[in-house]
């Protein structure tokens, strides 16, 4: 598989956000300069003609692991005046779910395309779910088969496949080379930048993005064999063009951010442009109904998909729906509907805006609807035939092996690739003129902060990342697919361990 | 099909500067570029009114810690760090979180909504640890939020025949217990502290409007804010109506009669004679519903089912404020089941009404004691964050009220309860509808419709994790 080039791409913010602080005590500094002399990674600058040494650059700083090198700006000046502390800003950001470490490397990975290795940036601090799953790894590690088979053989990253099929029934196949897709965010919710980085990432690596519940922009037009055409409740900007130009529709039944409750755009971020393409009033806040009034059965539920096979017979149908108790009638409901693929939407997922009694309280997280789905849909004979992708929760390439491990073919990500693009998850993404980080908003002013192709890299890279995580991953199980991994209990094990402060 | 129910809420700032969440520090390299305002949507940051050529200090409550500010600084100049005076609000059970968006609430009568998914832990204890179900494609939904359908969240309190006897004639032959409609189920408790007569000024008025009721220490009230208000004139007799006067035993003898003769309801506290205390009201006044306070404690169930059998009409269960039950510390969460599947095992469920109070501090927290078996709670503490209490506890070692409790203007008090009020029952209709439920009546007990987090984690990983071990 040719994988798309990785190429850095640098914060956009002159001041990255980093865990170490190095402090200069301008009442000791003598501004000799020494420190810039002997750091290598360019923390400490005396630009020419300045007199005074720089303020630090942290972001640079690679932290404690310095203290034995022997270019320790801290050992080497002279006068004692520098010092290495925590950073405030790195003690503020972050929450249990997405704890600073998560954010951080989130941002890292989406600038170089390396996967981070270690625990405070594959698990959350949430205390349950899938941070308190790891892998539970072989003894023999990375080898292909039984210690006691002769079959036995060391496994390459280029054995190792991470490409899923979406559609297991009848119709037009289609296959991702990664097992995941972007989510639905809608034009509106998310700038048309965004939108579009989102697009051009999932084009470069052979997967989807979704264009949520806000229309069909014209600029998207030219990335048709990556979107995923999303019609939701309000059924805003949907037509019949929309349906037919994409392989791909999505039913959205509901979000797990806000169970048995419409969309949310609040009237500020409805701008213009935004009404045109919902067929709206701008200003005017837009609340999508919950449920479709024209759904109130499987059989009713089963005319909504022959409704989009008639007018797109190619397409394949996913389901969204969220995870009450009875999830697992739902996804077989699905099935008999005529769905390809049933989307389960944990409780924790993401969203530009939703109450907060809804997303901390209605419905199931992710975690338990996936076994549920995959185990029943088992007992009903159907499971090979139905492609069980889940989202809600997924931060990290662990998250989405756990999920599958779990009985899930593959995950939607969002929320991860909002990080990506500079995202610190303050949570205003809904009120005023949206995102102050020029992501999740339609304001033309805020929204020139996010360029296209510096987005598109930053998902490319963090795709790229997740993969190479994913196929390391897979080679300890000695496994060549991912597909193998698909309801592999025995890969997890629960880990009780208290994780960070 | 009666009157739609509906509560209007209006802005209502507060009265001091709010506590924000972030503090944010301007460092020596400034170079007064102003950076900062242009990046900054909410007003942080401004330059100095008097010289424009220098920034003014942050206006750090404002700060929703978008972190623009910081990163955006050409000198790297900015820093920021939570608040301490806001991590230091209210204590573990009633968190700063908790609070603040009970103050907001109370503000703009509106339902906290916020971008980006659940930030708090995976799940914790007491309510924390149930989500509530909802309903989708095979199961009827209800879309209530917007008015679509109309949900209804009264509840009726009083006894409830089991069956309706009719004489030759087809008239109703049974006598028909009295029963009080409230609109929302919820009902404001006696206050732990801060009982000012503003405040309470501010309370009944609320309850006047909502329709709803307020207990208060008869005793207190008579003696001395009570007496005074009505004396004045300044509560009217409507507002007096929504009264439910608390009397212990000892108070009772020698009691304002006439006040008893216009209650709808009547509180007792629970003791040994406490039968012979009801028959003593009735006879004063047969319409009130006398509601028994009966303390959660251990086998508190089989007290329950003897009072029930008893013939008393509603019990208010309460609990610590922090929602932990006396004796063996539960939480009302469990116990409320506990008492719930008790009475229904032997079949009298309906015959009494339930009141479950302590430690309800968020509109979740009504949903689930009823999902857990309540017909309706009382709350405290949230009326008093609607006034700005910060929970200091300082008024406990009488020291001076930060928000000055005492002064509060009961109109602006009375906006502010009810906006609280009334955001709590738009997010009761959000669960409501989600669970495809027409009406609150209809939520009581259903625990079937709720995930309990030790339930479900179970059902799920005792099958996952049967390969490995664990680490700990």
């Amino acid at each position: 598989m040719i994988s798309p080039t990785i190429k850095i791409a640098p914060s956009r913010f002159p001041n990255e956000i980093s865990e170490i602080e190095v402090i200069r005590d301008l009442s000791k500094c003598i501004n000799c300069g020494t420190c810039a002399k002997v750091c290598p990674f360019g923390v400490h600058e005396r630009k020419t003609g300045y007199n005074r040494v720089s303020k630090p650059l942290s972001y640079f700083c690679i932290g404690s692991s310095c203290e034995d090198k022997p270019f320790y700006c801290v050992n080497h000046c002279p006068r004692k005046a520098l010092s290495l502390d925590i950073s405030s800003e790195y003690r503020t950001i972050g929450d249990y779910r997405w704890t600073r470490d998560l954010i951080i490397g989130t941002w890292k990975q989406a600038e170089t395309g390396i996967p981070l290795k270690g625990r405070r940036y594959e698990i959350g601090n949430s205390g349950g779910g899938f941070d308190r799953i790891s892998f539970n790894f072989p003894e023999n590690e990375g080898n292909r088969g039984n210690n006691s088979q002769l079959t036995t053989h060391k496994l390459e990253d280029t054995d190792i496949s991470t490409e899923i099929d979406l559609n297991k029934r009848e119709g037009t196949k289609i296959s991702i080379r990664v097992p995941f897709y972007g989510g639905g965010m809608s034009f509106g919710s998310i700038s048309l930048s965004v939108m579009l980085a989102k697009a051009k990432a999932a084009r470069a690596w052979g997967t989807f993005t979704c264009t949520g519940e806000g229309g069909y922009p014209e600029a998207l037009e030219e990335y048709d064999d990556n979107v995923i055409t999303q019609v939701a409740t309000g059924l805003f900007g949907v037509m019949e063009d929309t349906i037919q130009r994409v392989k791909i529709v999505e039913l959205k039944y509901a979000q797990g951010a806000k169970p048995g409750l419409g969309g949310h755009l609040l009237g500020d971020k409805v701008t213009p442009e935004v009404a045109r393409m919902r067929e709206a009033i701008s200003g005017s806040s837009l609340f999508s109904p919950f449920p479709f009034h024209s759904v109130y059965s499987v059989e009713d539920h089963k005319k909504h998909l022959d409704w989009i096979k008639e007018l797109n017979p190619d397409a394949i149908v996913s389901v969204k729906v969220s995870t009450p108790t009875d999830v697992d009638m739902v996804a077989v409901g699905s099935y008999y509907a005529g769905a390809n693929i049933i989307h389960l939407d944990g409780g924790y997922g993401g969203t530009g805006a939703a109450p907060d009694i809804a997303k901390k309280n209605i419905a199931m997280p992710i975690e338990y609807a996936i076994p549920k789905v995959h185990e029943f849909l088992k007992q009903e004979g159907i499971r090979d035939t139905m492609t069980i992708i889940a989202s809600g929760g997924i931060r990290t390439a662990h998250d989405a092996l756990k999920a599958i491990a779990l009985g899930a073919d593959g995950v939607v990500i969002g929320t991860a690739e909002l990080v990506a693009l500079g995202c610190v998850r303050c949570g205003n993404c809904e009120s005023g003129r949206g995102c102050p980080r020029g992501i999740a908003t339609t304001d033309p002013e805020l929204s020139e902060a996010v360029n296209v192709v510096w987005g598109a890299q930053r998902l490319i890279n963090l795709y790229a990342a997740w993969q190479g995580e994913i196929v390391d991953v897979l080679k300890r199980f000695g496994m060549m697919s991912i597909k193998e991994l698909v309801g592999r209990y025995d890969c997890l094990i629960e880990n009780c361990e208290i994780t960070q402060d | 099909m009666p009157k739609k129910y509906n509560v209007e809420v209006t802005l209502t700032p507060p009265r001091y500067i709010p506590i924000g969440k972030f503090e944010i520090e301007r460092g020596e390299d400034c170079i007064n570029c102003g950076r900062c305002a242009i990046v900054c949507i909410y007003e942080v940051h401004k330059r100095q009114d008097e010289d424009l050529r220098c920034m003014a200090e942050p206006v750090a409550y404002r700060c929703k810690g978008c972190f623009c500010c910081i990163q955006e600084c050409p000198r790297a100049a900015l820093s920021i760090k939570e608040n301490e005076e806001y991590s230091r609000l209210g204590d573990s059970y009633w968190t700063p979180e908790i609070i603040s968006t009970n103050w907001y609430q109370a503000e703009t009568g509106k339902i906290p909504v916020s971008g980006a998914g659940y930030r708090g832990p995976f799940s914790g204890e007491g309510f924390d640890s149930m989500w509530t179900d909802m309903s989708e494609i095979v199961r009827p939904t209800r879309d209530g939020i917007h008015g679509r359908e109309y949900i209804s969240t009264a509840v009726d309190v009083g006894r409830k025949l089991p069956a309706i006897k009719f004489d030759s004639q087809g008239l109703i032959a049974s006598p028909i217990p009295p029963t009080l409609n409230i609109p929302v189920p919820i009902i404001f408790d006696r206050l732990p502290f801060g009982g000012f007569e503003n405040v309470y000024e501010a309370m009944a008025k609320a309850a006047s409007y909502l329709g709803t009721f307020m207990i208060v220490d008869a005793e207190e009230w008579f003696k001395g804010v009570g007496r005074k208000e009505m004396g004045d004139g300044r509560m009217a007799k409507g507002e007096r109506s929504h009264l439910i006067p608390y009397i212990t035993q000892p108070t009772l003898h020698g009691f304002d009669v006439d006040w008893i003769k216009t209650c709808k309801m009547v509180e007792l506290e629970y003791d040994e004679v406490v039968l012979s205390a009801i028959n003593e009201v009735k006879r004063i006044n047969p319409k009130t519903i006398i509601s028994v306070r009966v303390p959660f404690g251990d086998n508190v169930e089989e007290l329950v089912e003897e009072l029930t059998y008893a013939g008393v009409e509603v019990i208010h269960l309460y609990a610590d404020l922090n929602g932990q039950t006396f004796g063996k510390s539960l939480f009302i969460k469990d116990m409320t089941q506990n008492v719930h599947r008790h009475l229904v095992e032997h079949k009298i469920r309906d015959e009494v009404t339930l009141i479950v109070s302590g430690g309800i501090a968020m509109a979740e927290h009504v949903a689930k004691v009823i999902l857990c078996g309540a017909d309706l709670t009382a709350i405290d503490l949230p009326l008093l964050f609607a006034l700005e209490c910060r929970y200091c506890k300082e008024c406990r070692e009488v020291l001076s009220c930060p928000v000055e409790l005492k002064d509060v203007n009961p109109q602006w008090g009375t906006q502010r309860i009810i906006n609280i009020i009334g955001a709590w029952r738009n997010q009761l209709l959000e669960i409501l509808g989600a669970m495809g439920l027409r009406e609150v009546r209809r939520l009581r007990g259903e625990v079937r419709r709720a995930i309990f987090f030790d339930d479900i984690e179970k059902e799920t990983f005792d099958n996952v994790f049967v390969w490995g071990g664990v680490i700990r």
